[in-house]
C-alpha cells in the first residue's frame, strides 16, 4: 500500500505539472484541444490523489503499523470512525487530505465549467493545479505519509511491524472532531477557486463582472464551510477542553477566522461591482487577501511557529509555506499592477449615505478586524524578532480591539440593508430606522432595569434587538407589498419574496444568525464558576443549582481507563437528574482528557468537569460552570448555515438574467458556420 | 497487485489526458469560445439597471424610500439605462459589434488556415469554402465528394 501511495503521489505530481503547462499554453493559444487536455489533467490529478488517500486509509483501517504514520497516530482498539479520522490526525495525513480536497474543488470547477467560461478555464486550471503541485510536493518530499518502519540490524535494515500503534491524540477522540477538520479544510482550500478565477480574469483582461458572478458561489461554499468549521472547533473546545469556554483567541482559531472575515468582506463588496460596476480593484484585492490568509492560516497551523492548543502539527514545513506565500503574493500583485487600466470604475459614489458606502464601511471594518486579529496572532513572532523574547497577547487585547469592531459590524448588519442604493435622504432614513431604533432603546432600558451592567453584553443585546428588528421589518414590509401587488396571502408572499431574490433574503437570514451568535457571546458576561473537592454525600451550591456527589467510580473500555463522578442536580428545589463528568486516560497514548458533563438549555448550560484529584484531601475535584446563552451560539451558527444554503439557490432573477448570455457567440457560430 | 493497478490507472489516465491532443480533428484546432461578447455585456449591464429600477420601485411601494428620493433615483437609473441602450444599439448596428465579430471570424479563419479541411478546398482555384458544398463558391468548379 505504501508503494501504491508513493506512486500515486508521483503520478499526481506529473499530471499537476503537465496541467499547469498545458493550461498556460492552452490559454495563450486559445486552443480548445490543449485546454481540454489541461482540464483532463485536473481530473487525473484528482484521481491519483484519491488513490493515495485510499492507500493510506487502507493502511490505517487494516492496522498496518509497519507504516510509520499509522503506528504514530492509530491503535487497534480505536473505533472505526476515529480510525477514518486518523487520516487528518497528523501532519503528513493532513497535507495529503488537504491536497485531496483541493483536487476535488479543481475537478468540480472543470466539470461545472465544461461549456462555460472557456477563456478563463485554462488559467483557472493552471492556478488550481499550481497550488496542487505545491501541496503534493510538500506531501511527497517533506511530509510523506508513506514511509515504513525499519529496524537497524547487523545484517542491515529489517522491516519493523510493531504489534500496536501509539494511538490517536485523545483530544481528537470526540465526535465533532471527526468532522471539524474536514469541514474547516473544505473552507480553507476552497478559496483557491475564486482566487484562480480572479487571476484568470486578470490574465485574460476579462475584468467585467463575469468573473465576479462566477466566483460568488465558489466563494460562498468555502465561506460557509469555514464558518461551520470554526463553530465545530468552538463546539469541540467547549465539550472537550473542559475550561468552560468555546473561544480562546488561540492563534490557530484566529488563523481560521482571518480568511473568514476577508471572505465576508468580499461577499459583500461583490454586490457593489455587480450592481454599480464599482470597486473592481478592491474586489480583486479582497479575493487575493482571502486566499493569502488561507495559505497563511495553513502556514500557522502546520508550522508550529506560534504556540497553540493545536500543537499536534509542529514541524519544519513552515519555510516552504512562507516561500510559496511569497511567490503567490508577488505574482498576484504584479499581475494586478499590470492590469490596473482595465479595472476602472463604471460609476462613482453618489452619496456618503447610501448602500454602497454602507458596504464600503463594512469592508473597512472587516479589514480592520482582520488587521487587529492578525496583529495579535503574529505579535509573538514579531516580538521574538524585534526584542528576542516571545510576548503573547491574550484575550484582554482582543476584548479591547476585536469586540468594539464586532459591535460596529453588528450595527451595520442591521443598518446597511436599510440604506438605498446611490443615495438615501433623511426622510427615507427616518422611515426605516424609527421602529428598530425605538425597539433597541426599549430593550436597552429593559436590560438596564433588569440589572445588566456589563457594557459589552448590554450593547450586544441592544444592537441584537436593533438588527433583528431591521431584518424582520424587511421581511414584513416586502411580504406586505407583495400581498398588495400580487394579491398573495402573507405566507405565500413571504415565500415568493424570498425565492425571487434568494441572495438578498438568504443574506438577511444570515444576518439573523449573526444576531443570535452575538446573543450567545453576550452570555459570557454572566458566567458563574465554582470549584470544590467532593466525595460521596458532599454538596456544592452554584447560583440556583445544588449538586450532590452520589459517588466516584472507576472502570475501563478497550480504548481507555476512566474515573467517573456521579452528581445529582437540583435546581430551585426541583430534581433534574444526574450528571456524570469523566476523566479518561487513553491506554495507547497514556494521555488523559476530561469528558465534560453538560445539561444544555437555551437559557443556560450547566457545565460540570471532573478536573482531577485534589492533592490535599484526595477527593475528586469538581468544577462547575453556569454558562448563560451559550446554546444561542450553536443555534446562530445553524441559522447562518441555512441562510447561506438559501443564498446559494438560483433565484428567479438570476434565471431571467441567464437567458441573455452569449447571444453574439451563437450568432457567429450560426452565420459563419465555423 | 495493488501497485500494478495503481500503475495501470496512471497509464490509462495519461492516455485520457493526451487524447484531445492526439485524436484526429477534422475541424482543425478550434479556438476557445468567447465568454462575454461586447454586445452581451451591454445587454447584461442594461438588465442590471432594469433590475435596480425594479428593486427601487418595490422598495418605494414598500414604503422604504421617500417620494423625492424615488424620483431622483428613478430618473438616474432611467438615464443610465438609456445611455447603455444607445451604446448597445450603436454597437449592434455599426462599428463595435460588427468589428468585433469580424475580428473574431478572422481569427478563427486564420486558425483554420493552419489546418484546412481538404474537402472544402477548391482543386481549381484553391478557395477555401466556408461550408461543406458540392461546388466551389468562388469559381463554380466541382469539389471532391465528401467521405
Amino acid at each position: 500500500m505504501n508503494q501504491v501511495g508513493s506512486v500515486s503521489l508521483v503520478a499526481a505530481l506529473a499530471f499537476g505539472i503537465y496541467g499547469v503547462v498545458a493550461g498556460v499554453i492552452g490559454g495563450r493559444l486559445r486552443s480548445l484541444r490543449v485546454t481540454r487536455s489541461a482540464e483532463r489533467a485536473t481530473l487525473a490529478f484528482f484521481l491519483m490523489i484519491t488513490v493515495a488517500v485510499v492507500a493510506l486509509e487502507t493502511a490505517i483501517l487494516t492496522d498496518d503499523f509497519h507504516t510509520a504514520y499509522v503506528a504514530a497516530h492509530s491503535n487497534k482498539d480505536l473505533p472505526v470512525y476515529y480510525k477514518i479520522a486518523v487520516l487528518w490526525a497528523g501532519q503528513e495525513g493532513s497535507l495529503l487530505f488537504w491536497t485531496w480536497l483541493l483536487s476535488i474543488y479543481g475537478g468540480l470547477a472543470v466539470l461545472i465549467n465544461h461549456r462555460k467560461n472557456r477563456q478563463l478555464m485554462p488559467y483557472v486550471v493552471a492556478v488550481v493545479l499550481g497550488t496542487g503541485v505545491f501541496f503534493t510536493s510538500v506531501t511527497f518530499f517533506v511530509a510523506n505519509p508513506f514511509p515504513v518502519l525499519n529496524l537497524q540490524t547487523a545484517a542491515g535494515l529489517a522491516p519493523l511491524h510493531p504489534p500496536e500503534g501509539n494511538g490517536l491524540n485523545p483530544s481528537l477522540q470526540y465526535h465533532s472532531m471527526v468532522i471539524h477538520p474536514p469541514v474547516l479544510y473544505l473552507g480553507y482550500v476552497g478559496f483557491v477557486v475564486p482566487y484562480a478565477f480572479a487571476m484568470a480574469a486578470l490574465i485574460t483582461k476579462q475584468l467585467g463582472d463575469n468573473w465576479i458572478r462566477v466566483t460568488r458561489r465558489w466563494a460562498m461554499v468555502p465561506w460557509m464551510f469555514l464558518g461551520v468549521g470554526i463553530l465545530l472547533g468552538a463546539n469541540w473546545a467547549y465539550y472537550v477542553l473542559g475550561w468552560g469556554g468555546y473561544w480562546g483567541w488561540d492563534p490557530v482559531e484566529n488563523a481560521a477566522l482571518l480568511p473568514w472575515l476577508a471572505g465576508t468582506a468580499f461577499l459583500h463588496s461583490v454586490m457593489i461591482q455587480e450592481k454599480r460596476g464599482m470597486l473592481k480593484v478592491w474586489n480583486i484585492v479582497l479575493v487575493m487577501v482571502t486566499f493569502f490568509l488561507s495559505i497563511f492560516g495553513t502556514f500557522l497551523t502546520r508550522s508550529g511557529i506560534v504556540s497553540s492548543v493545536h500543537a499536534f502539527a509542529q514541524s519544519n514545513i513552515g519555510i516552504f509555506f512562507a516561500v510559496f506565500l511569497g511567490i503567490v503574493v508577488f505574482f498576484s500583485l504584479t499581475l494586478l499592477f499590470l492590469r490596473l487600466d482595465f479595472l476602472k470604475s463604471e460609476n462613482k459614489l453618489d452619496s456618503v449615505v447610501s448602500r454602497e458606502s454602507g458596504f464600503l464601511f463594512n469592508n473597512w471594518i472587516l479589514l480592520a478586524a482582520v488587521f487587529a486579529v492578525l496583529w495579535g496572532t503574529i505579535f509573538p513572532i514579531i516580538s521574538k524578532a524585534v526584542e528576542d523574547k516571545t510576548v503573547t497577547v491574550g484575550p484582554p487585547y482582543y476584548n479591547k480591539t476585536a469586540l468594539p469592531i464586532g459591535l460596529l459590524l453588528l450595527f451595520l448588519t442591521g443598518a446597511g440593508p436599510l440604506l438605498a442604493w446611490r443615495k438615501t435622504s433623511f426622510q427615507s432614513l427616518r422611515r426605516n430606522f424609527t421602529l428598530p431604533v425605538a425597539l433597541a432603546v426599549a430593550a436597552g432600558a429593559a436590560l438596564f432595569f433588569a440589572g445588566v451592567r456589563d457594557l459589552f453584553a448590554w450593547m450586544s443585546l441592544v444592537l441584537a434587538t436593533f438588527v433583528a428588528a431591521c431584518v424582520l421589518q424587511e421581511f414584513y414590509k416586502g411580504a406586505r407589498t407583495r400581498q398588495v401587488i400580487a394579491g398573495e396571502n402573507f405566507p405565500q408572499a413571504l415565500y415568493n419574496l424570498t425565492m425571487r431574490n434568494t441572495r438578498r433574503y438568504g443574506g438577511y437570514i444570515i444576518h439573523l444568525g449573526i444576531v443570535l451568535l452575538f446573543v450567545g457571546f453576550a452570555g459570557l458576561a454572566f458566567k458563574t464558576e465554582a470549584k470544590a473537592p467532593m466525595q460521596r454525600g458532599d454538596l456544592l451550591r452554584v447560583k440556583d443549582y445544588v449538586l450532590r456527589c452520589e459517588g466516584i467510580t472507576k472502570g475501563e473500555t478497550p480504548n481507555y481507563l476512566y474515573e467517573r463522578a456521579e452528581l445529582s442536580v437540583v435546581k430551585d428545589g426541583k430534581a433534574l437528574g444526574t450528571v456524570k463528568p469523566e476523566k479518561r486516560l487513553f491506554k495507547a497514548s497514556q494521555e488523559s482528557i476530561s469528558h465534560v458533563a453538560l445539561r444544555p438549555s437555551l437559557a443556560q448550560d450547566l457545565y460540570v468537569v471532573l478536573a482531577g484529584d485534589d492533592e490535599d484531601t484526595g477527593k475528586a475535584l469538581i468544577q462547575v460552570f453556569i454558562n448563560p446563552l451559550v446554546g444561542w451560539v450553536w443555534v446562530g451558527g445553524f441559522v447562518v448555515f441555512l441562510g447561506t444554503l438559501l443564498a446559494m439557490v438560483t433565484s428567479r432573477i438570476e434565471r431571467e438574467m441567464a437567458g441573455i448570455r452569449r447571444p453574439v457567440e451563437e450568432a457567429i457560430e450560426e452565420k459563419h458556420a465555423l | 497487485m495493488p501497485l500494478a493497478i495503481a500503475l495501470a490507472t496512471a497509464a490509462t489516465l495519461a492516455v485520457f489526458v493526451a487524447f484531445p491532443l492526439l485524436a484526429p480533428d477534422t475541424e482543425g484546432d478550434q479556438l476557445l469560445p468567447v465568454d462575454v461578447t461586447p454586445l452581451a455585456d451591454f445587454k447584461r449591464r442594461r438588465m442590471v439597471v432594469y433590475e435596480n429600477l425594479q428593486d427601487l420601485e418595490f422598495e418605494f411601494k414598500a414604503g422604504k424610500i421617500a417620494r423625492e428620493d424615488y424620483q431622483t433615483l428613478s430618473d438616474n437609473y432611467k438615464a443610465e439605462a438609456a445611455g447603455l441602450m444607445a451604446a448597445s444599439l450603436e454597437a449592434e448596428t455599426t462599428s463595435h459589434g460588427d468589428a468585433w465579430i469580424e475580428s473574431e471570424v478572422a481569427a478563427r479563419r486564420a486558425r483554420r488556415k493552419s489546418a484546412p479541411s481538404p474537402q472544402y478546398l477548391c482543386p481549381e482555384c484553391g478557395f477555401e469554402n466556408p461550408l461543406p458544398v458540392k461546388f466551389c463558391g468562388e469559381c463554380g468548379a466541382k469539389l471532391a465528394s465528401r467521405p
